[in-house]
């Protein structure tokens, strides 16, 4: 039986300073277990680097025209973009392979899935520390976040972003737009503004055909760390983002119970 | 003249030269043997070598051998359809003989009809060879016949040239425009005879011997020189992928398939 329709390519090519693309792809292929429901009917943009994290990257909204006919793409109207995009949709082990091989180091998902496009499934809070501070900063605003939306009920999923900030979470039903999860996410970013000035809230990435880095997405720094989900005790016991890398995510269980259980937004939400 | 390219590795044909009752069995070398660079497309990004499909215009499918057949196109996008067995039954039996019919002077052959040239070699009588090769040489005749190579067939003319046989097949003359059919041509005046005179003195000053040696092809020379260079420095090396990799690459997608299925059920 052939395990993969993908053929492999310039195998030992560097991509990540001493990782070459054949680690890249055993990377995906060992999280694919993991990481293929977070990608599951949801559009795909690639980020490629087919000269490494040095050399020059490029965002693929659009399937490429030398695409396989066995990847499932589909076409959306981009207001953003003000054209027709043919996206990926990100299903299967062959896909993600295929994009490994594409040296897609970063996989991007949008935050709702193709057969209700306009419907986010997912708020994200992306937690993003600017000026000066770091992690920790962004650990501390998780936390606080997290307790926020505990008090309203919602159960939230915390992941690194790879680099230093962290994004967290919430599974929704999809029963609404993409302006009230942006008003959502908007009023909370209110409320850390007051906890730390400098850790930013960026709220406008809950918008249609907008990406964030899928779980267990590698991230183009050095050391290749990768996107990594975790459990709340986890981040408050405290741990080192760098360490979460390509060599160390494989061998984890997936911290993320129940996220595919969508929650109600509006009934907690003011009240 | 110095003739230096390459001499061939293979023969192209193997059959025999009748004159008469007479067989003189040869193979047949190509003599011209034209200089020119092929490049390979290559992915500019990972330098592997692009492939083509044969993909259907319309459906834009890729279509595998058996499904394809041959179509003349009678009108644009109209086609007569032939299958491969019609076609093979009104080719030119491979004919394994050049038979002489007839000799003439070479001279006497236009050269406009000369397509190209091939070098006949004795295949295993050296004798018959010999025969036919000083017989020609001494007449100053040239034997016209017939060859069969890659199912076309072509007038041929075997005659002597620097101490071997070469075969010259030659052009038909249907396959070739007269100048006359140019209308740009139609109505060419003779010019004035003091014109001519002078034009004419102009020629004889600047007479010689041709000297073929002097012209070059400077385009194939520069990609030389340029290929050279790069090989000097750095080379496009196009990686096959590795197979220790590949194989343990197959060893974690045999887990990761096997957790996947299990995950279905």
């Amino acid at each position: 039986m052939e395990l993969t329709k993908v053929k492999f390519t310039n195998l030992s090519k560097e991509l990540f300073p001493g990782i070459t693309k054949a680690k890249v792809i055993e990377y995906y292929i060992k999280v694919a277990p993991k990481m293929l429901p977070y990608l599951r009917k949801r559009a795909v943009v690639m980020h490629r680097f087919p000269d490494g994290i040095a050399g020059k990257s490029f965002f693929e909204k659009d399937a490429p025209s030398h695409t396989p006919s066995w990847v499932k793409t589909f076409r959306r109207y981009s207001k953003h973009a003000k054209r027709y995009v043919n996206y990926i949709v990100g299903d299967d082990l062959d896909t993600l392979l295929w994009m490994a091989n594409l040296a897609s180091l970063e996989i991007n998902v949008t935050l709702s899935r193709m057969d209700d496009f306009e419907k986010p499934d997912i708020v994200l809070i992306d937690i993003d520390p600017a000026q000066g501070s770091g992690f920790a900063e962004a650990r501390e605003v998780a936390l606080f976040i997290n307790d926020r939306l505990r008090e309203l009920g919602l159960r939230s999923y915390v992941k690194t972003s790879g680099k230093r900030g962290l994004h967290v979470l919430i599974p929704i039903v999809r029963e609404y737009s993409f302006k009230d999860t942006r008003a959502f996410v908007r009023e909370l970013g209110r409320f850390v503004a007051k906890l730390r000035k400098e850790v930013k809230i960026d709220y406008a990435q809950n918008a249609v055909g907008k990406t964030m880095a899928a779980p267990y997405s590698l991230r183009p720094l050095e050391g290749a760390p990768v996107s990594t989900p975790l459990a709340w005790e986890e981040l408050e016991k405290g741990l080192s983002p760098a360490e979460l890398n390509i060599n160390t995510i494989p061998e984890r269980g997936d911290p993320w119970c129940g996220f595919f259980e969508p929650q109600r937004l509006e009934v907690r939400y003011g009240a | 003249m110095e003739l230096s390219a390459k001499p061939p590795k293979r023969a192209i044909w193997s059959g025999s030269i009748a004159v008469g009752l007479v067989n003189v069995p040869v193979k047949l070398y190509p003599m011209i043997r034209e200089k020119v660079f092929s490049f390979r497309m290559l992915h500019r990004r990972d330098n592997a070598p692009i492939k083509f499909k044969r993909v259907c215009s319309k459906c834009g499918e890729e279509v595998p051998l058996e499904e394809i057949v041959k179509g003349y196109e009678v009108r644009k996008g109209e086609y007569v359809v032939f299958e491969e067995e019609e076609l093979e039954a009104i080719k030119p039996a491979s004919s394994k003989k050049i038979a002489l019919e007839k000799f003439v002077d070479l001279a006497s052959v236009d050269p406009i009809y000369f397509h190209t040239s091939y070098i006949l070699t004795p295949d295993k009588s050296e004798e018959a060879y010999a025969l036919l090769l000083y017989t020609l040489q001494r007449t100053g005749k040239a034997g016209a016949g017939r060859l069969t190579l890659r199912s076309k067939e072509y007038p041929v003319l075997v005659h002597p040239y620097r101490g071997a046989l070469i075969a010259t097949t030659l052009h038909y003359p249907h396959e070739v425009v007269s100048p006359q059919d140019m209308e740009e041509l139609q109505g060419i005046k003779e010019p004035p005879e003091e014109e001519l005179e002078l034009a004419a003195t102009i020629v004889d000053a600047l007479s010689g011997e041709f000297d073929l040696a002097s012209y070059r092809d400077t385009y194939v020379e520069r990609l030389q020189e340029l290929i050279n260079k790069k090989l000097a420095g750095e080379v496009v090396v196009v990686e096959e992928a590795e197979k220790e990799e590949v194989k343990s690459l197959m060893e974690a997608l045999r887990k990761t398939v096997e957790e996947l299925k299990a995950k279905q059920e």
